[in-house]
Order: C-alpha cells, then structure tokens, then sequence
C-alpha cells in the first residue's frame, strides 16, 4: 500500500531531493519510525528506462533546465548553459554516479590548520573530526556494500583490461594502481545482483548491481510505510513563521498546481547548486539574504574537484569500454605535500567513456584530421578522469540571475568558477603524473580533455564551527534556524581529493541519529 | 554476440585502421573525384552546393575508410528539413556561397575545387565559428560516432546488458601488456 500524507500534517518532516542525501536520510528516518515525506522535482524511473547509450540516457535523466555557466574558463564557450552534470529523477545523481565509494582521509577535514591561511582562498577546518565520522563511514560502506571493505565483506571487481593497462604503466613509473572500493555488488547482495561488467554505469545500472537511491534506499524507505516520495514535485520556496522557524515548503507538482506541504522540520537535499538556490529563493522580509544566510555564504565556495580527462593511445587493444567504469585508482599523490608545488591530492581514477561521449568530450568544439585520427583509435584507449581537491574561494558560487527565470517562474542560477592558482598548480602536476603512467604503458599520443560539465558539486551550504564562517554546524542544521538542515554535498567544508558520495551517505546517516535524537527530546 | 561476430569485427576494425593511414596519405590528391555528386544530392540546396556539403563533412570528420553514404545520411535529413524549413536552406545555402567565397579569396577557386585537404582546413578554420559551421559539425559528431551502425567499425561495443554485460565475454582479455 502506497503512504500517503496530509499536506496539513505538522508533524513531517519534509525532505527536498532524493539522491545521494535526500534518499539516504529518507531511508535513515524511516527506520527510526519518523515519518517524511520526499519532494522530488524529477520523474520516477524504473529499471527498464536504463538503456546502455550514451546520448538517450542523457536526455532521458538530465537536469537540463537553463543555468548558466560564468567564471573565466572555456568551460563558458563549450557548455554555456550546463555547468554541472546532475540528474533530475527519483534517485538524483547516485543513477549515473560511477560508484567510487571513498573515504576522506584525516588530515583533509583540517585543511586549514594543517597549510595555514591560503591567500585568496577560504579554507575551513571541518567541525568534525575524521574519528567523528568513522564509524559512519562504516555504517555507509554496509549500507551501500562498498567493495573491498570489511563493512560489507565483498571482493573487489576482478582486473579489466583497462585496469591491467594502466596498472602497468603506473608500476613502470613507480606508482601504485589499486582496485577502487566501489559500491557495485560482486556477488549477489542485499537484493541486488553482482555487476554482469556492461560498462555503462554512468548511465544508470540496468541490472540494479550498482548501488543507488532510486534502486535500494528510497524502495526501502518506501517499504517501511513511514515515506511518502512525491515526483514531479519541484519545491519553489520554503515558509516560516514570525519567529523564523520554518512551516513547511511551496512546490509545484507535473500539472502546475501548487501545493503547501506543512512540516515539522524541513531536510534540504537539492544538490550543491539547488539547495543554495532554494534557500536563496526563499528570502522574506526576515531574512532579506535568503533563508539561514545571516554569514553571507550560502551560495558561496563553489568547489568541482580539480578534474579532467586525460586519455592515451595505446599501441594495441584496450577495449576500455569492458570493465565497470572505475576499475582502478592510483592515489600515489593523494596526500598534501606541499612540496609538490600545491596543497591537497588527487586521485587519478581509471575511467571510460563511449565513442559518443569520447567525440563529444576529447576536444569539446574540435573537428579535424588529428581529432579524426583520435577517435579512431577510440579502441586502443586507456585513460583517466582526475579528482583532485578544489579550494574553496568565496568568488566560485551560485548566485540569482538578476532578470533571467525558469519554467517555473524562479530566477535561474548562475554557477561562477575559476581556479585558485593551487587548483591550476595541482592540474599541472597531475596531467604530468598521468601522462607519465599512460607513456609508460606504450601510449603514442595522449589527449588531456578540457573540463567537461561538473559532476562533483559541493561546499555552497557549508559546516562551519561558528556560524560567520559557513551555513550549517557539524549536524548540517543551519545556524540560524533550528528546524532546518541541509543534508546533501552542499555541506562540505572542504572537497577533499575524494568522489563526494560516501561522505554524504555517511554524514546523511550521522544526521538522521540527531535529527531522531532533536525530535524526540522535542528541541525541534 | 557470437564468437566469429566479434572476430569479424575486430579484423574490420583492424582494416578500418590499417586503411586510415594508407588513405591519409592519398586523400588530398584524389580530390573531388571521390565525390561523385550522384552519392548524394539535396533538392532544396542543388547539386553543387550538396557536393560541397558531403566535401565539408568528410573533411570536418575525415575517416578516409568510411564510405561517402555515412557522411550523407547525415546531410541528408537536413537538406530534406530545408525543404520545409527557409531558415535551414538559407543557412545551408548561405554556409556553403560563404565557404565558396572563402575559398576563392585564398585559393581562387570554389571550395570543391580546391585539392589538398590542408587547403581546405584552412578555409574552413575561417568559417569555424559561424553558426553554419557549428550546425554541420554538431550534426555530423553525432552522425558519425553516435551511429550504431558505424560503432563497430571505431571498435566500441555500444550496448552490452542484452547479452550479459561483458562479465563473460573477455572483459579482462589483454593479451600484450607486459606484466599484467
Ligand atoms: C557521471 C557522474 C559520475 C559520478 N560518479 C561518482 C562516483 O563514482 N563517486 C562519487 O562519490 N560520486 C560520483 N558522482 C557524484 C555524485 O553523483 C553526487 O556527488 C551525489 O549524487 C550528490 O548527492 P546530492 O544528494 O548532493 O545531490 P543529488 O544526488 O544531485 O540529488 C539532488 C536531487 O534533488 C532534486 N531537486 C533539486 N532541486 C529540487 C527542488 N527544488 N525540489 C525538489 N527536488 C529538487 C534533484 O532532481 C535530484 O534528484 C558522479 C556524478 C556524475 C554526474
Ligand atoms: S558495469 Fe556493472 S555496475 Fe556498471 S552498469 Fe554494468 S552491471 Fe551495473
């Protein structure tokens, strides 16, 4: 039987987005009893909507509603109106993630401390400490039956051809390639099949062996009976009352209607460009600068990871494509040594794209005989996409558009980034460590990719210790307004050289023992 | 996918590229010839201006081994929406005068005209960032590597799940790396 609930009922709480944050802490609250209901601007998709192709998964999953992209990278040339790659669906951005489950290592919740100020950045030490979030971690590498970890007790994917390419090139250089710890299933577990390697992950797993909101925490939530998930219901702003608590959320659901959910407490879960935009949307007389933004940061440290792809030709075969997307990582640089000429690491994580994507991405707007050339050699490929830590700069940040507002009638974000002189200085080293290990391999040519739409978005609703520092304290509630949290990537501190998600499944998990622990000795 | 299939593919794949670099070499001095204007022609635009299109696309895209009907299945729909839509036949017309009077200022002659492909580049570079250009070029990316038919001539499997993924069809085959 379906859980439906009362638009008048009080005593909700209402969480906006189900991805990686909003469908965890569903799920998370759900199994202490406490009721939600899950707004969700996308559609429901089910398994048979995941196809293996490239384009079509693109258009079908997509946030593609205008945002525009500024900041002085070519980024604005080739992509204008999408700067971020993110879904708009049951399950967010966990349907195309590619599963690399990290954790943060301790030393990157202390950035500040540990390199001191960084002119022209805004570094933050975390208010959580790595030994806070351990046993979290734990509980999220079950949850998600992360490969190769004690947690969930699953070997990691045996070696692809990809794998063993890159992991020879990195033995010649010195350098050490791992099998990743990935939240993909390599034996049947928790309902869910081991990965049958169809090399599409980023498309959405059709066989349901990758982990993800819509596939296992949202139908479990579901199953409690405690969770209502409503798609197709985009939450334009968020209520309070005189005294600044919050009273629930206005949305709009598929036929244009416009509904008032009331809450008890209300969960934002929107992703790092949507909840700062809600918030921001949701200015009052009370609160001029928008919701929980008496710092002046909502919105603000924009970070993306360093990333970009970097892809070698290969004197023979490789068929990359064959292998789970990430199969490896080489995290030889991931520590901060500052020595390196920047702070912070990188990981160089394997990964593949299609032919589609490979044409779309090698040389975003390029043509000619040596792109020709390239592609040609789509099947000799071998290559990486770099994760590296991105600094946190006031300056990168999601802001209104003064004039410009979307189908439904809100101001569109603008998304500005640019690179902190440690973001270019860590580029730099990086390409060269990964052109290093592709040369190594036998590559004849190596490709370094522009940045393509950002798939890690993070830090513009962040933890902080006091509240002039950031947006929310070390439970992702905001500093200003008790009965309101922002559970999601937004709440990152810093970016670390990590894939975000874990830390987000974990910090959700974390939050929802709190938010149970507020609720009951009604603090909230 | 059976056994011999993916033999099959492999060795086309092989030729596709053990033929690029022989024709690389070739294709300027074979020129216009290549292109007869029967391998397609668009009525909205004229015989002319669709030889002009398919040089354009072969050399925005230049695959030497793929046959001239790869590149024209995606010129042909254009040219067919042109027939209903004057903003698109004015923008290819008007593209394709443009290049011509691109390559006459250079080279003296009309874009088909002009042999060596180097030649041709460098009128086209100059009409990179026109929107004609942009349209031909978007269109023909996804012409040309999105094109199922043409994916296992590039050596990409495109979708796996129908027939179990690769966890049994030699995802971990590589028989050259040293080491692994
Ligand atoms: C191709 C790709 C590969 C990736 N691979 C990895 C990886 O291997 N490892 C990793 O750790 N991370 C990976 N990521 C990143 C990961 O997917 C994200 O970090 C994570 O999903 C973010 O979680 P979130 O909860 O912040 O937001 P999301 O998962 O984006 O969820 C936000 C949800 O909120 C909804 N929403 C937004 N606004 C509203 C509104 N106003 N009202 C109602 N609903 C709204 C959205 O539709 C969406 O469903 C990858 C991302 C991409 C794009
Ligand atoms: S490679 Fe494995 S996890 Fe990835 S989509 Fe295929 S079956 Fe799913």
């Amino acid at each position: 039987m379906k859980t439906a609930f009362d638009l008048n009922d009080d005593s909700l709480v209402v969480i906006v987005g189900s991805g990686a944050g909003g469908g965890t802490l569903s799920h998370e609250l759900a199994k202490k009893g406490i009721r939600c209901v899950v707004l969700e601007a996308g559609k429901r998709f089910e398994r048979k909507d995941i196809e293996n192709d490239e384009w079509k998964m693109f258009s079908k999953i997509t946030w593609l509603d205008k945002r525009i992209t500024a900041g002085p990278t070519a980024l604005t040339q080739t992509s204008p109106n999408l700067p971020t790659w993110l879904v708009k669906g049951v399950g967010g951005a966990t349907i195309h993630w590619a599963g690399v489950a990290l954790r943060f290592q301790e030393h990157e919740f202390k950035m500040r401390s540990l390199n001191g100020e960084i002119a022209g950045a805004n570094v933050l030490d975390w208010p959580i400490s790595y030994a806070d979030l351990a046993p979290y971690y734990e509980k999220a590498e079950a949850k998600l039956g992360v490969t190769g970890t004690k947690a969930s007790g699953q070997p990691y994917h045996e070696p692809s051809s990809h794998f063993k390419v890159i992991a020879e090139g990195s033995r010649r250089v010195g350098a050490h390639c791992r099998p990743a710890p990935l939240a993909i299933n390599t034996t049947p577990r928790d309902g869910r099949p081991a990965c049958q390697v169809t090399g599409f992950c980023m498309q959405g797993c059709r066989f349901g062996a990758k982990w993800s909101t819509m596939e296992s925490s949202i139908p479990k939530a579901e199953a409690t009976g405690n969770i209502e998930v409503r798609p197709d219901s985009m939450v334009l702003r968020i209520e309070h009352d005189d005294s600044g608590k919050v009273t629930g959320v206005l949305y709009v659901d598929k036929d244009g209607n416009q509904h008032f959910q009331k809450a008890r407490l209300v969960a934002v879960a929107a992703n790092s460009i949507e909840s700062p935009r809600l918030l921001l949307n949701s200015a009052s007389s009370l609160f001029p600068q928008g919701l929980a933004n008496s710092s002046g940061q909502v919105g603000k440290n924009y970070m993306t990871h360093t990333g970009t792809g970097i892809y070698g030709e290969m004197p023979d075969t490789v068929s990359m494509y064959k292998s789970p997307v990430v199969p490896g990582l080489v995290s030889t640089w991931a520590d901060n040594d500052p020595s390196r000429g920047h702070v912070g690491g990188y990981e160089l994580e394997i990964l593949h794209i299609g032919l589609p994507f490979m044409s779309a991405f090698l040389k975003p707007g390029g043509w000619g005989r040596e792109l020709a050339n390239s592609l040609a050699n789509y099947d000799n490929m071998a290559g990486f996409w770099i994760c590296g830590e991105d600094m946190a700069v006031e300056s990168n940040s999601v802001t209104l558009h003064p004039t410009e507002k979307d189908q439904y009638g809100l101001p569109i974000p603008v998304v500005y980034k640019g690179n902190h002189a440690n973001d270019t200085a860590m580029i730099k080293h990086s390409n060269e460590q990964a052109t290093a290990i592709l040369e190594a391999a036998g590559a004849t040519k190596v490709n370094v990719m522009d940045r393509y739409p950002a798939s890690h978005n993070m830090g513009t609703n962040r933890m902080s210790a006091r509240p002039q520092d950031g947006v929310v304290n070390k439970w992702g509630q905001t500093h200003d307004i008790n009965n309101l949290f922002i559970s999601d990537g937004s709440q990152f501190t810093s970016s670390a050289a990590e894939n975000p998600t874990l830390t987000i499944v974990a910090l959700a998990i974390r939050q929802a023992e709190y938010i149970a622990d507020q609720m009951q000795q009604q603090m909230i | 996918m059976n056994k011999n299939k993916a033999t099959d593919t492999n060795l086309s794949r092989r030729r596709f590229l053990a033929r690029s670099t022989v024709a690389a070499v070739g294709a300027g001095a074979l020129g216009s010839a290549l292109l007869s204007p029967a391998a397609w022609a668009a009525k909205a635009i004229g015989d002319q201006a669709s030889a002009t299109l398919l040089r354009m696309a072969r050399d925005i895209y230049p695959h030497d081994t793929l046959e001239d009907k790869y590149y024209a299945q995606v010129m042909t729909p254009l040219a067919e929406q042109a027939e209903k839509d004057d903003d698109l036949k004015a923008l290819l017309k008007d593209g394709v005068a443009a290049l011509d009077a691109q390559a006459n200022r250079l080279f003296g002659k009309a874009y088909l005209e002009v042999t060596a492909e180097a030649d041709r580049v460098t009128v086209l570079k100059a009409l990179e960032d026109t929107p004609f250009f942009q349209k031909i070029r978007g269109d023909l990316m996804m012409g040309i590597y999105n094109n199922e038919e043409l994916w296992p001539r590039f050596g990409y499997g495109g979708s796996s799940w129908e027939k179990g993924g690769y966890r049994y069809r030699g995802y971990e085959k590589n028989d050259w790396i040293k080491g692994a």
